[in-house]
């Protein structure tokens, strides 16, 4: 068996953190019930870039973030869409939903009153309580209140944000955390609960100690640009970025042998003890040192007479680079799937973010939008076919 | 109670990640037994605290035992030390790893096999025994024995490529993005383990490649690169399709707010707000499109106003008119900021050698089991006779048959002290 199999996940959430949290699930063996917006469906399907033509099914986002689910649609405001979301969470084990969950999805409160036995993860910018939590909270914002975009970025310009959703992807990855255990907990005599997520605090866990540093020694981390910021920052560098002959490279000295270095780079002043004591100060004079010897050399041949010497250095891969795979690790470990898709074609995607031995990662396409509305309604639900299609023309599903 | 009372863990693990994974277990309530080594503890990592007013006699004495970053990560845990090297410590650890539901390591792929603990061998010792390995880059393929922490990764995945301002080069996630990230992700595998464990009575080894862990994160991009060949230039923080979308300075020392203002209506809020009405009917800022292409323009009309503002106010106030905003939170307003405040979401857990230490929650409350910091971390060697006396039953002669060979430890060696 797979890890959660036998969980009925119905995702009425959608989004980034909504849709990375089923993902997650379903990779790891839930049957994931997506409910979409009749016609329009998940924002994710209208998110640039596409895979090949723009199309509701073609978002790369939506391909990736909603790999494995099932897809009906259904309009909860109208009183028989609401009547078949009842009947559905009837049948479920765990539900998600995001910031406007519709009724009869609305409230924790009755949610529990009604289906007892049903585990709610609501996943929410700010979490489901509290004086903010009504407020406008995409990403950015989230990020901003998480406390992480003020470490990220240079010290004399404004704090910058992490590429794409990184804020809504951490809600994500801690609402299937809560998800499991809530699972595990039920399963093992505690009451089904609600678990109320917030994506800025999932975020704000990246600060790392930041708060016990403040706190204890009185020390406030600001951003840094390049350089660290993080544990006994005075103590870690170099850990940064550099260009060499042909891109960059992240330099990193080793936490044991901070003067390998030296070594390699031929370079006596790295290990100097006035340098080795705090090269944080000395940070200029080590850049430099480091782009001297990067400057002859591509990141291949950097990184290669590194690892060599067990020095942590590593290429700067743009997603291309990624993706060709030119040492063939990804292929080796089949990194990416292949997935056939009927409107997008065989669309090259992330596989397994984990591997349990026993529980192989379930690879599957994202859903066509209301693919599975004949299979859940009429073969799991009883709709005879007709009345399905009056739904359907009725904009109900 | 707590969701994971009754699970024992054992932390093999080193850095960041896999203290990250074994402190989120211990936090939800698995009992976590850390093995550190006898020696030293990791040189890098010397963010020592002063002493506490009111500490116990000693503590000035015991720097290893005030390091912030240490106290932070393994936060709940009991620890013991033990030279994994020598025959003695290898032999309690597999008598640990027995004891135990859960192993969590994620040390390079070469490690535990060359001191005879590998998975196998942890199998045999407990045959329903749960593995969790979280290589830098996996147990497998040419770049399995490549050394890199986290910062490193953020290198190969492509998200430092993609992060930054426009003109600038690649830029790192502050901090140890990587590790946290690939810690929650181990957390995830383990309790969904657990459960399978449940129901199956089987145990299993677990794979986590950080590498692929953060692939995830950037998963639009690289099906972007696969089928189109299309890489995006860097953009800061501005967004594709909304406009304002960025981070603007406020009146005061590097005191910022984020605005995200998400459509049209949006638009025309703000520019209410704002007091500049005639801005809804400027064709440059029309629609979002107009709006993205003329984004600088956008950017200074909106900086002009927040310039002299106060960040929370200014975000109160749009806010309030519907518009996405918010203050740049620096790490000293997030103690005093409502909302976490209201969610309980620092958590204060007292350490007698340096006061009361602030931790991060989860980021997400559980109606009814408990996510609780139970105690500070174990001082150095803390556990050695609770652990090897307690759980494994080690006699006298065997306690001091461990310390006298320097296979356990409660002090760290004089020179490394």
């Amino acid at each position: 068996m797979l890890a959660l199999e036998g969980v009925r996940v119905i995702d009425l959430a959608g989004g980034v953190a909504g849709g990375y949290c089923p993902r997650l699930l379903a990779g790891l063996g839930a049957d994931v019930l997506k409910v979409e917006r009749p016609r329009t469906g998940d924002v994710l399907r209208r998110t640039p870039p596409f895979a090949g033509a723009p199309s509701r099914e073609t978002a790369a986002i939506h391909l990736h973030l909603n790999a494995g689910k099932r897809s009906i649609t259904l309009d909860a405001a109208t009183p028989t869409g609401a009547s078949l979301l009842a009947r559905l969470l009837a049948r479920a084990g765990v539900l998600i939903t995001g910031v406007k969950a519709p009724a009869p999805a609305g409230d924790p409160a009755s949610l529990a009153a009604r289906w007892p036995e049903l585990i709610h993860v609501s996943v929410t910018p700010l979490g489901a309580t509290g004086p903010r939590a009504a407020w406008r909270a995409p990403e950015l914002i989230a990020f901003a209140l998480s406390g992480y975009l003020s470490l990220n970025g240079d010290p004399d310009r404004e704090p910058v944000k992490l590429y794409g959703s990184q804020a809504e992807l951490q809600g994500g990855l801690h609402a299937a955390l809560a998800v499991a255990v809530a699972i595990i907990a039920r399963e093992r005599g505690a009451p089904a609960q609600h678990a109320d997520v917030s994506c800025a605090e999932a975020a704000g866990s990246l600060l790392s100690g930041a708060l016990a540093r403040h706190a204890l020694m009185r020390r406030p981390q600001v951003r840094n640009g390049p350089r660290p910021a993080g544990f006994g920052p005075e103590r870690l560098y170099p850990s940064t970025v550099r260009p060499c002959a042909d891109g960059h490279v992240h330099v990193h000295c080793h936490n044991r042998f901070p003067d390998l270095l030296s070594v390699l780079m031929d370079a006596p002043r790295l290990a100097a003890p006035g340098v080795m004591d705090a090269p944080l100060g000395h940070a200029d004079e080590i850049d430099a040192l480091i782009d001297g010897w990067l400057a002859t050399r591509t990141r291949g041949e950097a990184v290669a007479e590194a690892q060599e010497l067990r020095i942590p250095m590593t290429e700067v891969l743009d997603p291309r680079e990624v993706v060709a795979d030119a040492a063939g690790h990804h292929a080796a470990r089949g990194a990416f799937v292949r997935i056939a898709h009927p409107v997008a074609g065989d669309v090259l995607q992330p596989g397994a973010p984990l591997r349990p031995a026993a529980s192989p990662w379930r690879v599957a396409r994202a859903p066509l939008l209301g693919e599975h509305n004949a299979p859940v309604f009429s073969g799991d639900l009883g709709i005879a076919p007709r009345a399905l299609a009056r739904l359907a023309a009725a904009g109900v599903i | 109670m707590r969701p994971l009372d009754g699970v024992r863990a054992l932390d093999l693990t080193v850095a960041v990640a896999g203290p990250v994974a074994a402190h989120l277990l211990s936090d939800l309530g698995a009992d976590v037994i850390r093995i550190d080594p006898p020696f030293a503890r990791p040189a890098a990592h010397l963010d020592i605290a002063p002493v506490a007013g009111d500490a116990p006699p000693g503590a000035a004495e015991r720097p290893y035992d005030r390091i912030v970053s240490y106290n932070d990560l393994h936060r709940g845990k009991r620890g013991i030390t033990l030279d994994l090297s020598q025959p003695g410590g290898r032999d309690a650890a597999l008598r640990l790893a027995a004891a135990c539901d859960v192993v969590l390591e994620n040390m390079s792929p070469r490690v535990l096999p060359s001191l005879g603990l590998g998975y196998e061998v942890l199998r045999a010792a407990n045959p329903a025994v749960i593995v969790v390995s979280m290589p830098a880059f996996g147990l497998s393929g040419p770049w399995r024995d490549r050394v890199s922490f986290g910062p490193g990764i953020d290198a190969m995945s492509g998200l430092a490529s993609l992060t930054g301002y426009p003109d600038r080069g690649p830029m790192n996630a502050a901090n140890y993005f990587c590790d946290y990230n690939a810690g929650a992700l181990a957390a995830l595998a383990t309790v969904t383990a657990l459960r399978q464990r449940d129901r199956t009575g089987a145990g299993q080894h677990v794979e986590l490649s950080m590498l692929e862990g953060e692939m995830q994160l950037i998963g639009d991009a690289l099906i972007d690169a696969a089928m189109n060949s299309h890489v995006p230039q860097r953009a800061g923080s501005a967004h594709p399709s909304m406009s304002p979308h960025g981070v603007y300075p406020c009146a005061g020392e590097d005191r910022w707010i984020a605005i995200a203002c998400e459509d049209d209506a949006q638009w025309r809020a703000l520019c209410a707000a704002i007091a500049a009405p005639a801005l809804t009917t400027d064709a440059r800022y029309a629609d979002v499109v107009s709006r993205v292409r003329n984004r600088e323009e956008v950017d200074a009309v909106v900086a002009a106003w927040t310039r002299d503002r106060d960040a929370s106010a200014a975000a109160e106030q749009l806010q309030a008119a519907g518009v996405g905003a918010a203050p740049v939170l620096d790490v000293a307003s997030l103690f005093e900021d409502p909302q976490l405040r209201h969610r309980a979401w620092i958590q204060w857990v007292r350490h007698e050698d340096i006061g009361p230490a602030p931790h991060t929650s989860a980021a997400f409350t559980l109606s009814a089991t408990a996510f609780r910091i139970a105690r500070r971390a174990p001082r150095f060697g803390e556990h050695n006779d609770d652990v090897l006396r307690g759980l494994l039953g080690y006699d006298d002669a065997q306690m001091d048959a461990l310390r006298a060979a320097r296979v356990i430890a409660e002090t760290p060696p004089p020179a490394n002290g």
